[in-house]
């Protein structure tokens, strides 16, 4: 009986990798045949089942990007970007789709390499990181306590966990910024939260912009490329 | 003048009589300015020998300053054509009389023409093109044709028979006087004046509780009792706002009246005498609006009446995903649909709508039928093709008092796959990079085919919470361990670090700071802050045998002496007593 129950076990289990290996092979085929918003339909139902696949972010981007939602294309990307920003993929796409918008990936001033380097890890790795250096560090400190011995090994481990923690603040500064981007083809910034207040600015899909404050459905916001700051409705924002 | 007209006279005299005798009068325009000028044309033809010229009428409101004649011949056939170049002297509405000529006897007239004289040119140039009406009047009422006329210009022909000996008088009248809010009902006014009327000011009715659109003005003539009026009808357009009362104005016209001048020379030149102002007006109505049936849908914008019509229309049936196509909702409907609220869109999944303000007026030629137009701009965001349906008008039937529906038929948009993506990324001109390689144009990669993704250790690390716990508990013991243990440590190393000091010792003074630190160390007397004696009590409460507390007593006296007078003392004294010490110290560590 037991035997049998295995059996039904692994037979459900190969049913469903094969399942979903052939759910990802159609859409991927889709989009060969340029079929982007069936495609676009077969990954958005796939990241239900992983929420957290930065491939499956960047597959999406590539389907909208191909539809010409240039701004549905740069949230994807971002997401993508944001759980694994080593893959030179995503980073190329990105660049790419805020290039068209007249954005950059790297703020002005910053050195590319520098940029990779502070991205070199995800905020999960890089707490990961974190932990392990604050691990070495506490057992190198009781260590030391004990027998007062492997006292500039410790002080090294302090040094790079206070480097590690500065590394991780300044990512996780960067990534809980409530962030935005334009997803209608073109959305205008008025300087009051209603359709009553004049329009300042139009600015089209794309564009990033960073969330200040919320009245009702519209949004205060302040646009990264420009600094310009002003009112934006909902509706014409994805958030990241 | 004279002489143009003999020599007139004497070319007309040799024509033969060939044709009947037709006479006919027009002017080149109906309404013009008060510094305008009108050319009266007055034609004859089927004329022969000695004729007169064409009698004008008294024209009062005119000054004529020229008059012409032309004669052409066409198969022998002889017209003869006047023109008069005249100046208006005055604003208002004014009528050219019949132009009479008389031939062989008989005396032939043409029909009068209206006239609309107004201060700008702006206004008679607009009034021209709105009224549209021909130089001569159009419609005749007689009593007996009242029956067959429609019910408002029914309604107003009969209510002028009251006025029967008035020479001016103003009516009015509805076409319905138990309307819906939003339902288009007309208002006839109608001013009629036998003797013909100058610089007349016409007053439009106030009204409450209404909505009203001027519409079009109509001329007609009345046998009123064997009395010829004409008339001026002017139509308003009118809706309820609300249920409940609603009341119509007065209309009113101030008018002067003139007669012709007396002399000849005043007739000729159309000299007048103009009265003061005099005032006319219509009676008020007052009318009552029902309230609206319940169960309105949902797609009721306030439309009541009958003969809707819905028609939808997409500006191209295909298009790229991002781009804009505009769909067009049109309705038409009885009177004016200003007054209907905005069409709701209905949403549809992937296309975002930006609708746009609409657009009202009246379908051309038909005053009394209204449009909406309804705009929206709909941008696909994928390829795909997508329905637009479930576009619904609502009216209110007034004769049923039922709500109708009218659905548009659904549409089909076929929305292909954006292309301008890739041109936006086209960076123009080729850059070369290298071996004769060049680059054309800069395209994202392609998708992932596999997306699994493995853990890395760091995120397996950043997971495993439960380290920290065991780290931390590290942590605290050895910091735990570390100030427990340092005392026991200390005095465990007591006798090994003085054993070693009076090993060192060069000096007297080394061999007490061992012998201090001992007591430091192990029991933590303070030799610097103690006189012996206190020491030696020290040592005693901590269970030091009296005989070890005599010897330390006479070592540590020693000491101090050899200290502080060193030239009493040689190298084997300094000996001595570091043995003495440590022995001393053996025995206390013994003793234990």
């Amino acid at each position: 009986m037991k035997k049998r129950n295995w059996y039904g076990l692994l037979s459900i289990l190969f049913l469903t990798v094969s399942l979903g290996a052939q759910a990802g092979q159609t859409a991927e085929d889709l989009y060969r045949h340029g079929q982007y918003a069936q495609a676009l339909s077969a990954y958005e139902k796939q990241i239900k089942d992983y929420p957290n696949n930065p491939f499956l972010y960047y597959n999406i981007g590539n389907c909208y990007f191909k539809m010409g939602s240039t701004g549905l294309a740069v949230a994807n990307y971002y997401r993508a970007f944001q759980l694994n920003p080593r893959d030179t993929d995503i980073r190329h796409n990105l660049e790419l789709a805020l290039a068209a918008s007249g954005e950059s990936l790297v703020p002005a001033g910053m050195p590319v390499s520098l940029h990779k380097a502070v991205f070199g890890l995800s905020l999960t790795e890089l707490q990961g990181l974190l932990h392990l250096v604050l691990w070495a560090f506490c057992l190198l400190a009781g260590l030391w306590l004990l027998t007062r011995k492997a006292g500039k090994i410790t002080l090294v481990a302090g040094v790079l966990l206070l480097a590690v923690a500065g590394w991780f603040f300044v990512r996780y500064s960067w990534q809980s910024e409530p962030l935005a981007v334009v997803a209608t083809p073109q959305a205008e910034l008025r300087s009051g939260p209603g359709e009553n207040f004049p329009a300042s600015a139009t600015i089209t899909q794309g564009h990033l912009v960073q969330i200040v404050d919320q009245k009702g459905p519209w949004q205060q916001v302040v646009l990264r490329s420009e600094g310009i700051k002003g009112w934006m409705e909902n509706s014409s924002l994805e958030h990241i | 003048m004279k002489k143009i007209c003999l020599v007139v006279v004497c070319l007309l005299s040799t024509l033969p009589l060939v044709a009947q005798v037709h006479l006919s009068a027009q002017t080149d325009k109906t309404d013009l300015a008060l510094d305008d000028e009108l050319t009266l044309t007055v034609q004859v033809s089927g004329v022969s020998g000695n004729i007169v010229m064409p009698q004008l009428p008294s024209l009062p409101a005119f000054n004529v300053y020229s008059r012409e004649m032309a004669q052409s011949t066409v198969n022998g056939h002889t017209t003869l054509s006047f023109r008069y170049l005249m100046i208006p002297r005055f604003v208002g509405r004014t009528t050219i009389g019949p132009v009479t000529f008389s031939y062989g006897g008989k005396t032939y007239q043409t029909d009068p023409i209206d006239i609309r004289i107004y201060k700008s040119a702006t206004v008679a140039a607009s009034q021209s093109k709105s009224s549209n009406r021909p130089a001569t009047r159009q419609t005749t009422a007689a009593a007996a044709d009242i029956s067959q006329l429609p019910p408002l210009e029914k309604e107003l022909s009969t209510r002028a028979y009251a006025h029967e000996n008035e020479p001016y008088f103003m009516i009015s009248a509805i076409s319905n006087k138990k309307p819906y809010p939003g339902q288009p009902f007309t208002l006839g006014v109608r001013f009629y004046y036998a003797p013909a009327f100058y610089e007349a000011a016409y007053h439009n009715p106030q009204v409450s509780n209404l909505f009203m659109e001027e519409g079009p003005s109509v001329q007609g003539r009345q046998n009123i009792n064997g009395t010829m009026y004409n008339y001026e009808e002017k139509r308003y357009e009118l809706s309820g706002v609300s249920a409940g009362k609603a009341s119509i104005g007065a209309a009113m016209v101030d008018y002067r009246t003139a007669s012709a001048g007396n002399s000849l020379f005043d007739r000729f030149f159309g000299g007048a005498v103009v009265s003061k102002p005099v005032t006319v007006a219509s009676k008020p109505i007052t009318l009552n609006i029902l309230p609206l049936p319940a169960g309105k849908p949902a797609s009721f914008y306030g439309a009541v009446g009958t003969d809707y019509t819905l028609t939808t229309r997409l500006d191209k049936p295909r298009t790229e995903a991002g781009e804009a196509v505009t769909l067009t909702v049109t309705v038409q409907g009885p009177g004016s649909l200003k007054t209907t609220s905005d069409l709701k869109f209905p949403e549809i999944p992937g296309l975002t709508s930006y609708p746009a303000a609409p657009e009202t007026g009246f379908v051309s030629n038909n005053s009394s039928r209204g449009y909406k137009t309804f705009k929206t701009v709909l941008v696909p965001a994928s390829s795909g093709q997508y329905m637009i349906e479930g576009i619904n008008w609502s009216y209110l039937d007034p004769n049923t008092s039922t709500y109708k529906t009218l659905s548009a038929r659904p549409l089909t948009l076929e929305v292909f796959p954006a292309t301008h993506a890739a041109k936006q990324l086209d960076f123009g001109t080729s850059s070369p990079v290298g071996n004769g390689i060049q680059t054309i144009r800069q395209d994202i990669e392609y998708v992932k085919g596999t997306y699994d993704t493995d853990l890395s250790l760091l995120q397996r690390i950043a997971a495993w919470k439960w380290m920290h716990a065991l780290v931390f508990t590290w942590l605290a013991v050895c910091l735990f361990m570390a100030c427990i243990g340092k005392k026991t440590a200390a005095k465990k190393h007591a006798y090994q670090y003085a054993k070693t000091q009076l090993k060192q010792a060069r000096t007297y003074e080394h061999i007490s700071d061992a012998l201090a630190d001992y007591l430091r160390l192990k029991w933590n007397i303070s030799a610097a802050s103690l006189p012996l004696k206190g020491m030696i009590t020290a040592l005693a409460q901590h269970g030091v045998p009296p005989e070890t507390q005599q010897t330390f007593a006479t070592l540590w006296t020693e000491l101090e002496s050899a200290r502080f007078a060193p030239l009493s003392k040689d190298t084997n004294t300094l000996a001595q007593l570091s043995a003495r010490a440590e022995n001393l110290l053996k025995q206390w560590e013994n003793s234990k």
